[in-house]
This record gives structure tokens, sequence and C-alpha cells, in this order.
């Protein structure tokens, strides 16, 4: 029986270039492919898939809020996070919300045939520095987050994360309650809610917020400079 | 161009060979481009490179029409290697197509004053990729931000 994994990643390109690297394995078969953490959730429940590899930086539902919520419907999913940056805030918050594979994008045409490999073994896989914070003890007794929670959103609920990814996304309470299958009402007292347990004051501080801590990615453009006139062809 | 006598201009335009560098500095980004390009016939991805200096000795070296380049990279973003290409485009006609994650009208702005004929946005490279490649290959211009529709001259 093949190895059936599920894609989710909001650009099509990306999850093209991985179906091509996961389909050359014989044995692998990619089962489905979602664009959002939302369809990813509908899809795994669905398709009940062997292994699932969530891009972190996704619209709607971001992939470590994906990964969590997979996981309190069924333990028994596997999760490959994928991911632009391995600061230690995201490797944290990766091996809380319980994946058990980790890989950075930019090396994933080398490590993610391992990573599956990995979890289709039953162990599990981590880039050398997730590796050596792990030797650190940074799983250790002392290290006091339980798996699912977020560390540093402890006063937050799951339905609280998803509102405040789509407020800092731009969209309004309308569209956000449209979403999300809720009244507009519903969704402005979970933003007044939200404004008020992280003593925020604006929407541009829950922006800033949400990227701190990597509820929403953004990539910084180079600094754009303009070429001097002596430099001109 | 003169087309050959019983040809449709559309059938000769799909045989017409264009040449392709892809310069990304995700490996897997550049798989997924290829995977979109090479679908289209007379199409050929003549190489890769994961930044702009490659960029510039894989032009030499390969010749290509057309360069799809991605904005951030390592060691010389997309937007320097831009400008020095357009030193080579004068002669060859080469042309330079951006496809990035910045969906910005500032940074698209930057691109065609960089010397660009093309910008897309990885979000919808899907959508206008073989589109864009169509109109720089030909030196028109091609651009679609997500915020908007494309725009083709």
């Amino acid at each position: 029986m093949k190895l059936r994994i599920l894609l989710a990643d909001d650009h099509e390109i990306v999850r093209r270039g991985l179906c091509a690297l996961l389909q050359k394995h014989e044995g692998w078969e990619v089962c489905g492919e979602a664009s959002d953490g939302r369809e990813a959730l509908e899809m795994a429940k669905q398709l009940k898939p062997d292994v699932v590899i969530v891009d972190i930086g996704m619209p709607y539902l971001n992939g470590l809020d994906t990964t969590r919520q997979l996981l309190q419907h069924d333990p028994h999913f596997k999760v490959i996070v994928l991911t632009i940056t391995d600061s230690d805030q995201v490797i944290r918050e990766a091996l809380d919300a319980g994946a058990r594979g980790f890989v950075l994008k930019s090396d994933a045409a080398r490590d993610l045939v391992s990573a599956v490999e990995a979890l289709q073994s039953k162990r599990m896989f981590f880039t050398p520095r997730v590796n050596d914070l792990v030797l650190a003890g940074f799983l250790d007794k002392g290290h006091a987050i339980s798996r699912n929670e977020p560390p540093n959103l402890p006063t937050l609920t799951v339905r609280e994360r998803e509102v405040t990814q789509l407020l800092a996304e731009g969209k309004s309470s309308k569209e956000v309650a449209s979403l999300l299958n809720l009244s507009t009402k519903t969704v402005e007292t979970h933003r007044s809610n939200i404004m008020r347990k992280l003593s925020l004051h604006s929407i541009r501080d829950l922006v800033v917020y949400a990227i701190k801590n990597n509820i929403i990615q953004i990539q910084m453009p180079p600094q754009i400079q303009r070429p001097t006139e002596t430099t001109v062809a | 161009m003169n087309y050959p006598t019983g040809l449709s201009q559309r059938v000769t335009k799909n045989l017409m060979a264009v040449r392709i560098l892809l310069v990304d500095d995700h490996p897997i980004v550049r798989q997924g481009l290829r995977t979109l390009l090479e679908g289209r016939s007379g199409w050929e991805v003549v190489g890769e490179a994961s930044d702009g200096l490659e960029a510039l000795e894989k032009i030499e070296s390969l010749n290509p029409d057309v360069v799809v380049l991605d904005v951030t990279m390592p060691r010389m973003n997309g937007l320097e290697a831009c400008r020095m290409i357009q030193q080579k485009r004068k002669s060859s006609g080469l042309e330079v197509l951006f496809v990035t994650q910045h969906d910005s009208p500032q940074m698209m702005r930057e691109a065609l004053d960089a010397g660009a004929r093309g910008y897309v946005v990885k979000s919808n490279a899907a959508r206008d990729l073989l589109e864009a490649v169509e109109a720089v290959s030909e030196h028109r211009v091609f651009t679609a931000l997500a915020r908007s529709p494309q725009a083709a001259n």
C-alpha cells in the first residue's frame, strides 16, 4: 500500500515542486493538495493521509495552528512543517505544536524525502540546528510547555488565534465572520477580547504582534537602491 | 516577423523555441517552475541558478532568451542582477521576467525600471507564468499583481 501524503502550501508553484519531488519515490502518493490551513484540516479529516506536509506561512490558518488542530483532532497524524526560517521561536512552536518533522523550504529539495522516510519509519526528522536545541536540553523536564499550546500566547483561545490571523491579514470583521461561519457580532467580541488580553490598541499593533509571534509570516524585500548616475550603462 | 506560408500565426508561435534560465534560491520553486514550463512544446529550461551572481555566469554560458528571476536571493538579489543583465540585453534580445513573492506596485515599478519586461507574483505563477513567458519572449510587457488584473501590452 502506498504512503499517502497531503501537501499544504499556499503557492501552487511550490506544491508542484513538492509533488514532482515526492512522486519520484516509488511507493508514495500525493493524495491531496491544500492551499490554506483550513482546507488542509478538512482534507486531512476526509483523506486520512499518512503524512501531512504543511507550510508555516499560509493564509486563513497558518501551519503551526493547522498542526495543533490536526493533532487535537487525531494525535496519530504525522506532520512535517515547512518553513522559511529556523529561528528559536519557530522551532519551539513547531515542536510544541506536535510536528514530527521540521524542514527549511530552502533545503526541501535535499531534506524532504529524508523527512518523509523518517516519519514512514516512525522516526522524527529535524534540521541539524533543531537537533542541537534538543540535545541542549530544550525538551527537558524544566520546559514547562505542554503539547499543542502556543507558548507565547497562553491567554488566547484557538478561535481567538484564528481571528487574530485573519484580522492581521487585513480581513474585515464581516469577512472574518464569513470565513469562520460566525456572526459579525461574535467576531467583534473576539476582536475586543483579543485586544484587551494582549493590551493592543490598534490593528497595526495586532499586525506587529502577529508577525512577532509567527501567526503570519512576511518576507522582507531587498532594500531598494537606485543606481547612481555613474553606474548607469 | 515573417511567418512561413500556409501556417497560422498561432501554430507558429507555439512552435517557437524559447530558451529559459530559472533563477530562484529555492530548488523546490525552480522544480515547480520547470514542471509548468516544460509542458509547453518548443520551450526548454536550459539551466538553473540560485542567486544573481550565478545567473550572470549562466547567461554567458547558456545564452537563454528569457531569464525567470526571483527578487530576494543571497549574494546578489534579482534587481541588481537585472540591472547587470541590461547591458547584455541590448545585443542579444535577452528578456527578464520576475516571479516573486512581492505583491507590491512599488517593487514592480522598481523591477521594470531595472529593465525587466515582466513581473508576476508567485501566488499566481501557475495561472500567469506561461502567458508571461510568451509575452516577454516576444518583447511585450506582461505584469500581473495578485491585487489587480493582469496587464499585457
